[in-house]
């Protein structure tokens, strides 16, 4: 069977079962287990062994920070999804929810990307385009008339996006800009995105309800809980003698919530400055859902100075940390100047 | 200033203002202007009265009769509970707005008609020659004091600096992003500039950070070689040419490959170029210069602040006592010190502290006497330029 789904006009070319396994959140594949009347008890079938075997190598893979690129028949893919949203939800560890939602979105992206590059029928692009973007963000995207490489987006949507991203070539100065449009290729158009797709997720899995689990998967569950509760629930760090601002971004990460840039800048340079190894330090980011170890470490290394440029960063003062919305002054804070003075007031 | 000739001051210029807000439209109506804030100044008081909030003109012209206020300002965002303090007032949105000032473009006729006041006791001096300025640190005649504060008398060629800034600005904002002319609005700030109203509701919701990247955007700060095909080699100033997929047509990467009268096939010329100027790093430098150069100057602070309140259009500006106006289609005919200047022409005694030439209304002032009469509309002028006082 294949769903018909898109504008009236479309219809004739519409996108097929194997496309739509690639794109598991999209309301037309919700629509379609719901059309199956699937009930969760089906996971007990002897069948669907596999599915969920898949399922938690997906997660476990997603939780360790790489992608999962395997990809099945759309018949077993939507359930392989499903069960991944269930078994993550009665997990209930947030930064295992939060890495696989960017993982999950990762892997949307990759298939998303090479669709718009390879796709020769231009109405099926288009079709994605507007399954994805327009269906589930609301954001028109179109392909360029001159260059069908190459997808317009609107200057504002392009603008919410992208200003968050700290590379210079986000800039909208560093962008092809004309009439309203900034054009982008596939790549740039589909990364503009990750954040939402990962959102998107996330929500999923926020938003279920789950009453009863079926057995074959409560077992699965409690074994992965387990496994992960050691790896990945969060650390107590002692935080105590912290200044506020560097209290709030340790709870943020031990949450494996998002830390904007900044604040990373502003805790590893903090923690260097009061004398932490940097192994210890790289430690600190292991929660947060973006965590590579190699990554982190190259960069605490560089603000230490023992990298790069080989100057070594100081802890930013309160007042650039209140222009970044990072200050969560208290009654101590004051009088002092940067971050660090607080650790040496306290200790007085 | 005596005590006395404060306060005679402050009710000459205040009876100025009255007589303004009494006739009637005035000031300009917001949009949705239940969900704006609103602020104001008051003659001779420190600090902004603000967190207000006007449920229609008619509630607000009452108040600006019975305070007569110096300055009046009205949020360019949207909130749900405008009279809330700042954090509680949950903002909806903002109006996308841009202000050119006079000041910030550093035209060589400046220091020739600047006057610098003496911060402590008020005395006024002659313009001082740009040369002269540096050499010398301001010492006042009359109290020895070391800091002054420069006012300037704009004339017709900082305005003319200023129009052609918001020329650019305009062909940056329907050529680039595409807005309608009609979508922009633009006004003269009341004294030494002009402020820019974008009307484009998809503008609204963007936060400070997107409204910077535009700001970066128009001025031309950032953008960098590679985008432009001229890509960072491995070692120290070494470079190497690839021009981007997307070409080099339009917007910045166009306004530059004209300046350099390349396009995405000048491989070779570009390499060149490159070289000529040095390498990788002089290329940089130079095209720093040269996007800073064809960018607009405008106030990045005004742009990205989405709390601001701003002057509203068809107030006075306590800073001349001309008016925020609206400039009619044509910029080009617009002349602020006569359709600005709309205080009334009743004669008022000054006492000018420094000789000081002005043109008004088409009517040239050389005021060199220390006792003048004048009509109400300049002598205002001097008085808020605090170059004149009542007598």
């Amino acid at each position: 069977m294949s769903i018909r789904i898109g504008p009236k006009d479309w219809a004739d070319d519409p996108l097929q079962n194997e496309d739509l396994a690639k794109y598991p959140f999209l309301n037309d594949v919700s629509e379609y287990i719901r059309q199956t009347h699937f009930d969760f008890e089906e996971y007990n079938r002897p069948e669907f062994k596999d599915i969920i075997e898949t399922a938690i190598e997906r997660i476990e893979t997603e939780a360790s920070g790489r992608l999962y690129e395997k990809l099945d028949r759309f018949q077993r893919e939507v359930f392989i999804f499903l069960a991944t949203l269930i078994i993550v939800k009665s997990i209930g560890i947030e930064s295992v929810l939060r890495k696989y939602s960017l993982f999950e979105a990762m892997r949307a992206e990759k298939f998303l990307t090479e669709d718009l590059k390879r796709e020769r029928n231009e109405q099926k692009r288009r079709l994605l385009l507007f399954k994805i973007f327009k269906e589930l963000f609301n954001v028109d995207i179109d392909i360029d008339a001159d260059d069908e490489r190459l997808f317009k987006v609107k200057i504002t949507d392009y603008l919410k996006r992208a200003s968050h991203f700290h590379e210079q070539e986000w800039k909208l100065i560093n962008r092809m800009v004309n009439k309203g449009y900034v054009y982008l290729d596939a790549d740039e158009t589909v990364r503009l995105f990750r954040n939402e797709l990962g959102a998107l997720v996330y929500d999923k899995v926020k938003m279920m309800q789950l009453l009863t689990l079926p057995e074959a998967l409560k077992t699965k569950i409690e074994e992965l809980r387990t496994k992960m509760t050691h790896r990945y629930e969060y650390r107590a760090t002692a935080v105590t003698d912290y200044p506020p601002c560097v209290k709030h971004a340790l709870e943020v990460m031990g949450r494996g919530e998002n830390l904007p840039h900044s604040a990373r800048v502003m805790l590893a340079t903090y923690m260097l400055a009061i004398g932490k190894p940097v192994d210890e330090i790289v430690m600190m980011y292991e929660n947060a859902p973006d965590f590579n170890e190699k990554i982190t470490r190259y960069q605490v290394e560089h603000l230490a100075g023992m990298k790069g440029s080989r100057t070594k960063y100081s802890v930013p003062s309160c007042d650039k940390l209140r222009n970044e919305n990072l200050c969560f002054a208290t009654a101590e804070c004051d009088g002092i100047i940067n971050p660090i003075q607080f650790g040496r007031k306290m200790r007085k | 200033m005596t005590e006395s000739a404060v306060v005679k001051t402050i009710n000459a210029v205040k009876s100025a203002f009255r007589g303004y807000y009494f006739k009637p439209d005035m000031v300009e109506a917001p949009d949705k202007m239940e969900q704006r804030e609103f602020g104001y100044m008051q003659f001779g008081q420190p600090g902004m009265v603000r967190h207000l909030s006007f449920k229609s003109m008619k509630e607000l012209t009452a108040t600006i009769m019975k305070e007569v206020p110096s300055d009046i300002y009205c949020s360019n965002a949207y909130y749900r509970f405008p009279t809330y303090p700042m954090q509680e007032k949950q903002w909806l949105g903002a109006d996308l707005i841009f202000d050119i000032d006079g000041k910030d473009l550093h035209l060589p006729c400046v220091p020739s008609h600047s006057y610098p006041i003496c911060t402590n006791c008020g005395h006024a001096s002659a313009p001082v020659p740009d040369e002269k300025r540096k050499e010398e640190h301001y010492s006042c005649p009359a109290c020895g004091g070391k800091k002054a504060d420069d006012i300037s008398i704009p004339c017709a060629k900082c305005i003319e600096g200023s129009k052609r800034e918001v020329k650019r600005l305009v062909e940056f904002l329907t050529g680039d992003l595409g807005m309608q002319r009609s979508d922009i609005h633009i006004y003269f700030s009341g004294n030494n500039g002009f402020h820019i109203h974008v009307s484009d509701e998809a503008y609204i919701p963007l936060d400070p950070q997107a409204r910077s990247d535009l700001v970066g955007y128009l001025s031309g700060s950032g953008l960098m070689a590679e985008s432009i095909g001229v890509r960072k080699g491995n070692a120290e100033n070494l470079f190497f040419i690839k021009f981007p997929k997307s070409g080099l047509a339009y917007g910045w990467r166009g306004r530059v490959a004209n300046k350099l009268k390349i396009d995405g096939s000048s491989m070779i010329k570009l390499k060149h170029i490159v070289e000529q100027k040095g390498g990788y790093a002089a290329f940089k430098a130079d095209l720093d210069r040269m996007t800073r150069d064809i960018g607009v100057r405008i106030d990045p602070q005004v742009t990205t602040d989405v709390h601001r309140v701003f002057r509203m259009s068809g107030t006075l500006n306590s800073k001349s006592g001309l008016a925020k106006i609206k400039c009619g289609d044509n910029i080009d005919s617009f002349d602020p010190f006569v359709d600005a200047c709309l205080l009334g022409d009743g004669k008022l005694s000054v006492k000018v502290k420094t000789q000081v030439k002005l043109k008004l209304k088409n009517k040239s002032f050389n005021i060199s006497k220390e006792s003048a009469e004048l009509p109400a509309y300049a002598a205002i002028y001097l008085i808020c330029k605090r170059l004149a006082e009542a007598s």
